[in-house]
């Protein structure tokens, strides 16, 4: 398509705007993590002249920047000073192991949905579907109830096993999609080769579907990333998420906003290293079954 | 000078400035010179432990006293081991006691102590989920004045719990000591004592003396004086600077809290003797159409905040004054968080123009401008380990603990009287981060005109969901008049309470 050097100047223009819209509200909370409280609430708003300081750095994970003081004593991770480096950790935990156990098990029922023809399997689906369906609200007392029964209130266990549950009927969902999108006749002619179910998932189909199990597993790691309600039900004082500690900063006389900016700053540098980390397969997968042959 | 020279200097130094002896200002001079530094005390440069604690005293020099760890040493063996659970507020109080004091408990007793803290509606969603599993996940419970209606029969009363276990009672701990209008006030429901009082937050007149000298203005005694001064500060200096910064969000229960100071204040209440509301009677229209007078005068957005954003105008010098808890006020002190430090001054609430007594209010309501937001500490009665957490209890709330949480906890209000007269508290009375300054007003409010909320079951619901919304809506123009709304408001709360 012929474009003049107008609309090429406006289509440059536009895409500049749409970078710096999304762009801004990252640039400016980092910006807050560097700014002394006194600089925060400046009025009109200083958004690139302040004398930066790395002051709430120090305090949330209690490290010396180059001013010649010790690190904190650990405080426990329900709170009471802003030392939060233990609860980015606990996030990494809970959301990498519960990101693994949400995909392995989807993976298994999405390809045995995919595959397999068994009595009752569409509406398996809409089961699977179904249970997302309740607000999880109405599920995080019962849980709380089950959870202190079993003695999961409050540890790793717990919390890995209610984020990978809740993940796995979305996870299922779009990795039968993906697995769909894969011919059956390649199953069936490896089947007619000799190859075991097991093999052809294995060998075959895995590596096929590797862009839609990337895809499936960052938006799992992401929805764990960011779960609140669960996590702030579910646990009290051994371990915390990001989501739920940043809470912990308004205070009752007042909110610390440096503070959760540089934690919610620091906390975005995980997740970037997890989507980095599996974006050559994404493309790929967000795209399959894009186009159908 | 030799190390073991220098540091026995130190140590001098150091229990002249805990003794109050010495300016901290001249202890950090005197340190610095040994070559010891803030930074090697923990001091001044060091990380604060969360918002509004300075490091106003060397933390070190900060100890508790000896007979209170000979008694925790010696009652608390049996309990070794044992760990106890406290769901709070980020409060003052709860943050010293996490991150500096629980220490020693510890130590003394080897009872572990794990404080959670979060921000008050999720206390109140955990001790709510507590209370209704009756399991004793937490041993202790922070509680709201608000909530003490709900909580009465859920927790020991501490009088029973003194003198059903004398051998634990801590020597000295002197219940008569807490300021009896906050037992009235925070503490009391019915013939109950919900816990003891924790912490006490209250409504105190904070103002910008520079800009009052400027103009000429004085600090207002009465609210006429009080939107006076507002007005002329907002006609000279606006848009820059305000007369008065309000706490009026929409639906929260920060507008509910002014709402009643003003209410109070105009001789009005929230409750009949019959339980009926009676904002919507003649003194309460009143207290609305000065509440939308004064609001005239304050900065755009003002609908907007609770009380952080009106500690924020105050503090970034937007507002000149404020009738607010007067925990913000060690903060506007504190140089490296405020562009105010040192220009503020705190003075007692505006008189009232007429006010009613409890006996002319309903559910033990007590009228007063200086509203009170504290909280009180109880032993939960599902607690599994119910004498370990009284143990910690007294220690928590006992008057030594206090005065460490008063000079560590950034000049949070105690709530024994003898606190405001120990050393180690009016040794901070100077200007700088976490001032005691400001505590004999705080005082004096406490004891002549503290106001209390009504203590009954719907209290949560009213005050933080159907009082607040309807506000929040007439100042939005959803009303037609004052009368109008205060008498929708009725209608809310009577259903409510019909339940």
């Amino acid at each position: 398509m012929h474009m003049s050097a107008g609309q090429r100047t406006l289509r440059t223009i536009a895409g500049w705007l749409v970078v710096g819209l999304f762009f801004f509200p990252i640039y400016f909370w980092t910006s807050v993590a560097f700014r002394d409280a006194k600089d925060i609430f400046s009025w009109p708003p200083k958004f690139f002249e302040f004398p930066p300081t790395v002051r709430n750095f120090e305090q949330v994970f209690g490290i010396s920047l180059g001013f010649g003081f010790g690190n904190q004593d650990v405080v426990t991770p329900g709170g009471g000073n802003f030392y939060m480096a233990p609860r980015l950790w606990d996030s990494i935990v809970i959301a990498s192991m519960s990101t693994v156990l949400a995909v392995v098990v989807a993976t298994l029922a999405a390809y045995s949905l995919s595959r397999m023809d068994f009595r009752g399997r569409h509406h398996f689906v809409n089961w699977v579907l179904s249970t997302r369906m309740m607000p999880p609200v109405a599920v995080a007392v019962p849980m709380f109830f089950i959870f202190k029964q079993f003695n999961l209130l409050d540890t790793y266990t717990g919390i890995i096993l209610v984020h990978g549950l809740m993940n796995l009927p979305l996870a299922v969902l779009l990795l039968k999609s993906f697995f769909d999108d894969i011919p059956a006749e390649i199953d069936e002619s490896a089947l007619l080769d000799g190859a075991s179910r097991w093999t052809i998932f294995r060998r075959i189909v895995l590596p096929m579907a590797k862009g839609g199990i990337a895809a499936t597993a960052v938006l799992c790691f992401i929805f764990s990333w960011t779960e609140f309600l669960f996590v702030l039900t579910l646990t009290q004082t051994s371990i915390k998420t990001v989501p739920v500690v940043s809470s912990t900063f308004v205070t009752s006389i007042g909110t610390a906003w440096g503070n959760m900016a540089a934690l919610g700053a620091a906390a975005i540098v995980p997740a970037f290293i997890v989507i980095m980390l599996v974006q050559r397969h994404l493309v790929r997968g967000l795209t399959m079954g894009s186009l159908k042959q | 000078m030799k190390d073991k020279d220098r540091k026995l200097y130190l140590s001098s130094l150091t229990d002249k400035l805990v003794r109050g002896e010495m300016g901290r200002r001249d202890f950090l001079r005197l340190s610095g010179a040994l070559g010891l530094g803030a930074g090697a005390l923990g001091m001044g440069l060091g990380p604060r432990p969360y918002l509004g604690v300075s490091s106003a005293q060397a933390q070190e020099a900060v100890q508790p006293s000896a007979d209170v760890i000979a008694w925790l040493k010696e009652v608390g063996k049996p309990f070794a081991g044992t760990t106890l659970k406290l769901a709070t507020e980020s409060t003052p109080p709860s943050n010293a006691i996490n991150s500096q004091l629980k220490k020693y408990f510890e130590e003394a007793t080897g009872i572990k102590v794990e404080i959670e803290v979060l921000p008050l509606e999720q206390v109140l969603q955990k001790l709510t989920l507590d209370v209704a599993s009756s399991l004793g996940t937490y041993d202790l419970y922070y509680i709201d004045q608000s909530w003490a209606a709900s909580f009465s029969q859920d927790v020991f009363d501490p009088r029973e719990q003194i003198s059903a276990k004398p051998d634990l009672a801590m020597p000295n701990y002197n219940i008569d000591d807490f300021l009896p209008a906050l037992v009235d006030g925070i503490a009391m429901y019915e013939d109950r004592m919900v816990g003891v009082p924790y912490d006490i937050p209250i409504f105190i007149m904070i103002y910008r003396k520079d800009v009052y000298e400027e103009l000429g203005l004085k600090a207002p005694t009465t609210f006429e004086e009080l939107y006076n001064n507002s007005k002329a500060i907002t006609d000279k200096k606006g848009p820059n600077l305000f007369g008065y910064a309000g706490q009026m969000k929409s639906g929260h229960y920060a507008l509910e809290c002014e709402w009643t100071s003003m209410l109070w204040g105009h001789g009005g209440s929230i409750f009949r003797t019959d339980g009926t509301f009676s904002g919507n009677d003649e003194q309460g229209i009143a207290a609305l159409d000065y509440y939308t007078k004064l609001k005239a005068t304050m900065p755009p957005g003002v609908d907007g905040w609770t009380w952080d954003g009106q500690g924020q105008a105050v503090a970034q010098g937007v507002a000149a004054s404020m009738l607010s808890w007067g925990e913000f006020f060690p903060y506007f002190d504190d140089p490296t968080q405020t562009k105010v430090s040192g220009l503020c001054e705190a003075v007692i609430p505006p008189q009232p123009i007429a006010l009613r007594t409890v006996k002319d209010t309903g559910y033990g309501e007590i009228p007063g401008v200086g509203h009170q937001g504290g909280s009180s500490l109880a032993v939960s009665k599902y607690s599994k380990s119910p004498d370990a957490a009284w143990l910690f209890m007294q220690w928590a709330t006992c008057a030594d603990t206090q005065a460490l949480i008063t000079v560590l906890g950034g000049g949070t209000g105690p709530t024994r009287a003898s606190v405001y007269d120990d050393p180690r508290v009016k040794a901070n009375a100077r200007v700088g981060a976490g001032t005691t300054r400001h505590l004999p007003v705080v005082r004096e409010t406490i004891a002549k005109y503290m106001g209390s909320e009504p203590d009954l079951p719907e209290w949560a619901q009213l005050s933080s969901d159907t009082i607040p919304v309807s506000l929040g809506k007439y100042f939005a123009g959803g009303y037609g008049s004052s009368k109008e709304a205060m008498d929708d408001i009725a209608a809310q709360v009577g259903e409510v309470l019909k339940g």
